[in-house]
């Protein structure tokens, strides 16, 4: 299968060197295995034979490639159908979801596979995506755009085919957790807290993203549409940070075996809070640990830990990349 | 509906299968039973039992049965599932609004105050409720946080 690389960022360019280092595998799976292209927000590289990828892993910008067209869009590739699954990686935009909306769409429509780490599309269109990829016979598949490396999706789609997902809370914003986790360690104050997170590049220099729980919401808004079969919209959350956390309210919750945690919800609820959370509960995990936690009427209860973002999240795009060749190689859906 | 009942029984043979007859007939299934036979008094031996009944009627019922067989009964009364829940807020605190909210069965257990400066107020809150009135609790203190402009942190799973 040919593979285009729309963005390449951050988790690009960490994919780029995961598909040279996992290169025997990927073609033990699909011997025509080849990256044809890669994108930015101002051109592209393209070879229909596959571009070298010991030379793409190797640069960090696109545009230091000698190939690269400069000018160009990722959508004229999708519109030529000169790919067969894109690894959709654009910033996330939660206004309209572009650009990475209109690349998904596109690419659907035209059956093409999505792979994509990216909320936008998911929180605005889920619902509409999913049919779209269903009319289209083609997979949209977007494990790394929830709580990173935690294979929640595949879990629930290979192994909980029969339970019915009652409750879900989780810790789904590792920036949050981190100046959670610092306040109670360390028994500093929030701001002093985010100030650290923000020196070590852990939160963003305008944090309300994370902090303000809109980050949250977002996931909880996926999950709830991807696994408990509703129509979520991000309005629907009912939404409230962490920054008005004292360093007071962590000691009074800490003495009585609480920490103070963000958590989203999805049971009759849909809500983003702080919580307090008993500290040998599984969820309390600290650092910039995620933890997702299922109520489920077979199972009982699971919880899953594990990296929400960073170069981690590599595994979940690498897997759903792989889910694809593992169920269409050879099965080109616009044949079928 | 659980019930707590303790019945004084005649210290003589067949008397406490006579008592459960008629929980039998109204529906009620035995959770327990504590039968103190080496206790009698004065001729009685005190029964505990904890029935879970489908109605309050078919509690009362049995009632009326028991009395009308002439069993003595001690004491009865609804068994009412109990949770604690621990709450923290932050901000100027109107305590005596959270005192005087009229949430059924709703009884603080705990109040723990740290005081760096009176506008800035951390409460934690225990109270204990009735697990069917939880609901209602939890919209009654969102709903005075809002009021109040403090910050509301309830436990995880209310
Ligand atoms: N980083 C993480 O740990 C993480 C974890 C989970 C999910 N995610 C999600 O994954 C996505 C990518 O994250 P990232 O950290 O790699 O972001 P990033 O470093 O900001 O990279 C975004 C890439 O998208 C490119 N781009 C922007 N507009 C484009 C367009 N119209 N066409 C083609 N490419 C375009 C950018 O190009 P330029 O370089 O030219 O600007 C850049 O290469 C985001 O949606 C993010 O929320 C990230």
């Amino acid at each position: 299968m040919r593979i285009l690389l729309v963005g390449f960022g951050f988790l690009g360019r960490e994919l780029a060197k995961a598909l040279r280092n996992k290169m025997s595998l990927l073609i033990r799976i699909d011997s025509d295995f080849r990256v044809v292209g890669a994108a930015d927000s101002k051109g592209y590289i393209y070879s229909e034979d596959g571009l070298n990828i010991e030379r793409l892993s190797g640069i960090t910008k696109l545009s230091e490639h000698e190939d690269y067209k400069s000018g160009r869009e990722a959508v004229e590739l999708i519109n030529r159908d000169l790919c067969d699954v894109i690894v959709e990686a654009t910033p996330t935009n939660i206004k309209n979801g572009e650009p990475g909306l209109t690349h998904i769409r596109l690419a659907l429509s035209r059956g093409i596979h999505v792979v994509t780490p990216n909320k936008g599309p998911l929180v605005l269109a889920f619902r509409e995506l999913m049919s779209l990829a269903e009319k289209n016979n083609c997979d949209l598949l977007y494990e790394g755009a929830v709580a990173g490396a935690i294979p929640i999706f595949s879990l629930a789609r290979e192994c909980l085919q029969g339970d019915k997902i009652i409750r879900l809370s989780g810790i789904l914003n590792g920036t949050t957790n981190y100046i959670l986790s610092r306040m109670f360690f360390e028994e500093i104050g929030f701001e002093i807290a985010l100030k650290e997170a923000q020196e070590k590049g852990i939160a963003e220099r305008d944090p309300s993203y994370d902090v303000d729980g809109i980050d949250t919401a977002c996931k909880i808004v996926i999950l709830a549409n991807a696994l408990m079969g509703r129509d979520a919209k991000i309005n629907d959350v009912e939404r409230s940070g962490i920054r008005g956390i004292t360093q007071e309210a962590m000691s009074l919750a800490k003495k009585s075996n609480y920490a103070i945690k963000l958590i989203g919800v999805v049971d009759k609820r849909l809500e983003v809070s702080p919580k307090l959370v008993p500290i040998n509960h599984p969820l309390c995990v600290h650092g910039t640990l995620n933890a997702i936690h299922l109520e489920t009427d077979l199972a009982g209860e699971i919880t899953l830990v594990g990296y929400g973002a960073g170069k981690e999240t590599v595994s979940a795009i690498l897997n759903d990349l792989i889910t694809v060749l593992r169920n269409r190689s050879g099965k080109s859906p616009k044949k079928s | 509906m659980k019930f707590n009942m303790t019945l004084a029984l005649a210290d003589k043979p067949g008397q406490l299968l006579r008592a459960l007859e008629p929980i039998a007939k109204n529906g009620g299934n035995i959770v327990s039973i504590i039968h103190e036979r080496d206790r009698p008094v004065e001729g009685y031996v005190p029964v505990s039992l904890v029935v879970d009944f489908p109605s309050h009627q078919s509690f009362r019922n049995t009632i009326n049965d028991f009395r009308s067989l002439g069993i003595m009964i001690i004491r009865s009364e609804e068994l009412v599932e109990k949770v604690r829940l621990t709450f923290i807020l932050i901000g100027g605190v109107d305590l005596k609004k959270i005192v005087e909210s009229k949430v059924e069965g709703a009884k603080i257990i705990g109040l723990e105050a740290s005081t760096p400066r009176l506008e800035e107020v951390t409460v934690k809150l225990d109270v204990e409720i009735p697990a069917e009135n939880v609901d209602e609790l939890m919209e009654e203190l969102k709903g005075l946080a809002r009021e109040q402009n403090v910050i509301l942190i309830s436990p995880i799973y209310p």
